[in-house]
């Protein structure tokens, strides 16, 4: 028989035994988890590559935060490139009393001048590309944006002072940007309404691109003339540079997911490693037979690898399909509607992730199957004489390379792959711990307990070693999942209910001079509460004591304010406040002294147009930023900053019961109202999105942890077995036995879901001290869920694992030799 | 009484017309060749599992009638076991393999039992002790305590030397039919040991299912057709 016929008569053999079965589970979750999320991401990827050259709806733009000179686009039209022009501000939008903030886009004839734009007539009607923009006078808007004012086409909304009725749903812009999650929805309009609006006063924060398109020869040369051209707050951005910025977007998803996947390709292996052995052990006889009669070493080892190919193969297979399931869950999720623009998934991405599959079957598997290469043929005489079972010395290093090399390859960062890898086994070895003492523990109460606590909590500590096993498999994958379940549903909420109650919810920017009073009591008069008002002006920081600043990244330009007193929320933490007469000096934020390196003592150069003044850092300040007060990094004596062109930007709390903002964006078109509170609910609803993605391929991690399990359970089925043999020829009923192993099981579930549960809370606590800032206290109605839900689980999955032993008639304790 | 089962090949007979008659404090060798039945014999005649035809009466109980729950509960109560591989429970001690036996079949004061049975098999020493811990002849000493703790009417025995050595072997036995004579239980005991089987009142070979041949053990050694 050559090798490839035993291969499959083995595994045909075999194809119902638990060790076969779970080796091959493992595989597959390993498989799913891995193709689940590489085909995502391949999907992603793509969508950026379809979209090349659509990503800047141009060849080349040309921004700036005032409307572009005109020579740039006579020079662009001489070198017989294309041309449009398109202005970008955020604003509060009103249709009747509601009233939401909208990322405006305003455009000009050409707009897209790459790519196209996909338009429905009616919310839900089909979506079709169309050339050509707004006609003047009506608008597209996102469908979000039609949702969030519960209306749909058709309806009039003002922007500014100029009434715009919004014709058609826009589901599709080539333009959108790198994030896949614009904060607030997309409203297109013609730039003639723009213009009239009167949003367009001095100082808004209005961002203008221009955009030209062409051939390359034409736009190189465009980009050699403006180059040398281009004034302060003036860039070019190119489709090299805006997939960059999309690029950075995607490897974070991507790693995101990539390490939720890996937790389940760890604990994926550690069940395949379980599974091998097992597998292995039970093949001695048969392999002990086959040499006795003849066979070679090297034609059953040889056999050996092409059944775990065989079944490597099948699990890819299995695997794939599962995979290719759960992507299409995760791209649902994260599409921002039921028609997400990800194109379909593709199976190349398989390939990788079968590979994959491969090298963790050669390194978890294959070594304990190798060594069955030693057994001797003595054995089928006697046991005894058999060499010990195990692995040859160097075969270990194939699990461990395994180890070290899948989480690098999958994250394709060696760095992270380390921290990755560091931190499971940090807690897994945390939560092994845990579980060794509460095994101790539940060891020392069961000597004071009844025959069946002793019997069931005996097994349990009698097989510590595969209990603390699976408990930490387990317990990881729980507690993966319940801290999804924290973050969305109870994190954020506590945040923001932790929030005192006149917390700023509301910024008003772009007040000039001469309307702040007018804007502060038309505020007030629209029920506002907690209403600051500060100045705010943009200069340019030259010098620190004398030096040019080192670092590029906070030289320039930067937004100062002034004042005479010590602001709300703030705490003095070195120095002392400067006097309200004071000159010369500043006070700085720690946050940005922490950052610069600029401290007390540091003299400060700055320059605001012709002017440049001269300032020492007399003050550190703590500031609290949770509280949306307008706070700001540099604060300059009132006599330094009233010589300084500048506008006002305001704070304050909108109550639920407060009037509309109407009066005041429409009394002052040019200011900008933006609603911290739609930002934050906007924040919350992609952090949701996000964790409910990563929930799926953290599923995976918990079956993984179930497979480690059932494992563990299959390779102890024998000892089990015989225990419940025993103690049913002494006398012991079938509900004996069911409580014994109820117990074990329990205590098991029990440890588990309170390290998970406890695990998932505190990890829960120390992120919302860590990056909120405020105690968390966990729900006990979530607790008591997350509780549940794992103990019913762990205890449900070791029952099922265990029915045989159940069925086991004691007649067996007189068969089996011991 | 007659045990079958159903085989690949059709039904197969292990035991055939067996009877047999065992009276309190009596002491009873079976013997045979491997695979002869006398394995199947003995857990048919604790109760661990029915004949398929005929019937077994233990303790005055007709088996054939009890579901496995019932022969449990009669087990508890009056039959004792000692294997060949003395089946200690590895997770537990010495002293805890003995109580698990008695609370099982809800004895009062279970320890003090358990510390009586274990100091009559001179192991008052090792109660701590798990059984990895324990030469074989201690594990099987352990196992005579827990068979006897119980104080049952009736001992089954496995093979009970059959994975000591002779001098180990030698002074189980002695123990087993010390105790056996001290708490006049019947004593039922498979083996192929002929030296251990004629130191029982009676020998009863089996050979391809049916009993063959009555010896008498410890009094004569003859055999009788």
């Amino acid at each position: 028989m050559n090798a490839t016929t035993l291969s499959l008569k083995l595994l045909t053999r075999q194809s119902r035994s638990g060790a076969l079965i779970m080796l091959f589970a493992g595989l597959v979750v390993a498989t799913a988890a891995l193709a689940a999320v590489s085909l995502f991401t391949d999907r992603v990827g793509r969508a950026l590559e379809r979209q090349a050259g659509e990503v800047l709806a141009a060849d080349l733009v040309v921004t700036g935060r005032e409307r572009l000179p005109d020579e740039y686009l006579d020079k662009a039209s001489e070198l017989g490139l294309e041309t449009a022009e398109i202005a970008l501000l955020s604003t509060v939008l009103f249709v009747g009393e509601e009233s939401h903030l909208v990322d405006l886009k305003a455009v000009t004839e050409g707009y897209p001048l790459r790519g196209q734009l996909k338009l429905a007539d009616r919310l839900g009607a089909p979506e079709e590309a169309l050339a050509g923009i707004p006609e003047p006078g009506t608008g597209w808007m996102a469908a979000r944006g039609l949702r969030l004012f519960e209306t749909d086409t058709g309806v009039q909304v003002d922007i500014g002072r100029r009434p715009v009725t919004i014709e058609r749903v826009l589901a599709w812009e080539p333009d959108r940007g790198g994030s896949r999650f614009m904060l607030a929805p997309r409203l297109i309009i013609h730039m003639d309404d723009l213009l009239a609006s009167e949003l367009l006063g001095p100082g808004s924060r209005v961002r203008w691109r221009l955009l030209v398109a062409g051939s390359e020869s034409g736009v190189a040369e465009f980009r050699r003339w403006v180059e040398p051209r281009l004034e302060e707050r003036q860039d070019i951005e190119t489709v090299a540079e805006a997939e960059a910025d999309t690029g950075r977007a995607l490897e974070q998803a991507r790693r995101f997911l990539g390490v939720a996947a890996l937790t389940a390709v760890i604990l994926a292996a550690a069940a395949v490693l379980l599974a091998a052995l097992r597998f292995s052990r039970s093949q001695r006889d048969l392999v002990a037979l086959l040499k006795a009669f003849g066979a070679e070493g090297r034609q059953i080892l040889l056999a050996l690898t092409l059944l775990l190919l065989w079944l490597a193969l099948a699990a890819i297979a299995v695997g794939g399909l599962l995979g290719f399931g759960a992507q299409a869950i995760i791209g649902q999720i994260l599409a921002d509607g039921p028609a997400g623009e990800l194109p379909p998934a593709r199976l190349l991405p398989l390939l990788g992730s079968g590979s994959f599959t491969l090298l963790l079957a050669a390194g978890f598997a294959l070594p304990p199957l190798v060594a069955l290469r030693g057994v001797a043929p003595m054995r089928i005489l006697n046991r005894s004489l058999d060499t010990r079972p195990g692995l040859a010395g160097g075969l270990w290093l194939l699990p461990i390379l395994g180890a070290l090399t899948i989480p690098v390859l999958q994250l394709g960062n060696l760095r992270l792959a380390m921290i990755v890898l560091g931190g499971s086994a940090v807690l897994a070895a945390l939560l092994a711990l845990a579980a060794w003492l509460a095994m101790g523990l539940s060891r020392q109460l069961s000597k004071r307990t009844r025959a069946d606590w002793r019997f069931g909590l005996a097994g349990l500590h009698r097989r510590r070693g595969q209990g603390i096993i699976q408990i930490t498999a387990l317990g990881l994958g729980l507690m993966a999942l319940l801290l999804l379940m924290i973050v969305r549903t109870e994190l954020l909420d506590q945040w923001r209910g932790s929030l005192p109650a006149d917390t700023a919810d509301h910024f008003v920017v772009n007040i000039q001079p001469d309307q702040t009073e007018g804007v502060r009591e038309a505020l007030i008069e629209a029920g506002a509460q907690n209403v600051q008002v500060r100045p705010m002006a943009t200069v340019n920081l030259i010098e620190v004591n004398g030096e040019p600043p080192p670092d590029h990244r906070w030289a320039g330009q930067v937004n100062v304010s002034w004042i005479d007193r010590l602001p709300p929320a703030n705490r003095v933490v070195e120095g002392e406040f400067f006097a309200p007469d004071a000159t010369g000096e500043i006070s700085l934020a720690k946050r940005w002294s922490e950052r610069t390196g600029v401290g007390l003592g540091d003299t400060m150069l700055f320059e605001a147009g012709s002017r440049r003044f001269e300032a020492t850092v007399t003050s550190m300040r703590e500031v609290e930023w949770e509280s949306f007060n307008v706070n700001f990094f540099i604060l300059l004596t009132p006599s330094a900053g009233e010589a300084l062109p500048h506008q006002f930007i305001a704070s304050f709390r909108l109550p639920e019961e407060a009037g509309p903002l109407r009066a005041v964006q429409q009394g002052w078109p040019n200011v900008s109202i933006i609603d911290i509170g739609a930002l934050l609910d906007r924040i919350g609803e992609i952090i949701d999105r996000v964790s409910r993605a990563a929930q799926v391929v953290f599923f995976f991690t918990l079956v993984a942890g179930l497979v480690v399990l059932l494992a563990a359970l299959e390779a102890t089925r024998d000892e089990r077995r015989q225990e419940a043999a025993l103690i049913r020829a002494l006398g012991a009923d079938d509900a004996m036995v069911r409580r014994g192993l109820l117990i074990e099981y329990g205590a098991m579930a029990f440890i588990a879901a309170v390290l998970a549960t406890g695990g998932a809370a505190l990890t829960g606590w120390l992120l919302a001290r860590e990056l909120f800032e405020f105690a968390y206290q966990p729900s006990g109605l979530l607790l008591v869920t997350g509780f549940l839900a794992s103990f019913v689980l762990v205890i449900g999955s070791g029952w099922l694992g265990n029915r045989s032993v159940l069925r086991t008639s004691p007649i067996r304790i007189l068969r089996a030799g011991g | 009484m007659g045990f079958s089962v159903d085989a690949p090949g059709g039904r197969l007979d292990i035991l055939k017309d067996i009877s047999l008659d065992l009276n309190g404090g009596e002491t009873l060798a079976i013997v045979g060749a491997s695979g002869s039945g006398k394995t199947t014999l003995l857990g048919l005649l604790a109760g661990l599992d029915r004949p398929t035809s005929g019937d077994i009466r233990l303790i005055g109980a007709e088996l054939k009638s009890l579901d496995e729950n019932a022969r449990a509960r009669l087990r508890k109560r009056h039959v004792g076991f000692v294997f060949q591989s003395f089946h200690l429970l590895p997770s537990l001690t010495a002293l805890e393999n003995v109580m698990l036996a008695l609370e099982i079949a809800g004895f009062d004061k279970p320890r003090e039992r358990a510390l009586g049975a274990l100091d009559q098999v001179g192991l008052s020493h090792r109660l701590e002790h798990y059984p990895r811990q324990l030469s074989g002849g201690e594990q099987q000493r352990v196992a005579i305590a827990r068979a006897f703790a119980g104080e049952p009417e009736i001992l089954f025995a496995d093979e009970p030397t059959g994975n000591l050595d002779q001098r180990t072997g030698e002074s189980v036995a002695d123990l087993l039919f010390e105790l056996n004579e001290r708490h006049g239980t019947a004593l039922v005991l498979v083996t192929h040991d002929m030296r251990l089987a004629r130191r029982c009142g009676r020998v009863e070979e089996i050979e391809d299912g049916r009993l063959v041949g009555r010896r008498n053990g410890a009094v004569a050694g003859a055999s009788s057709a």
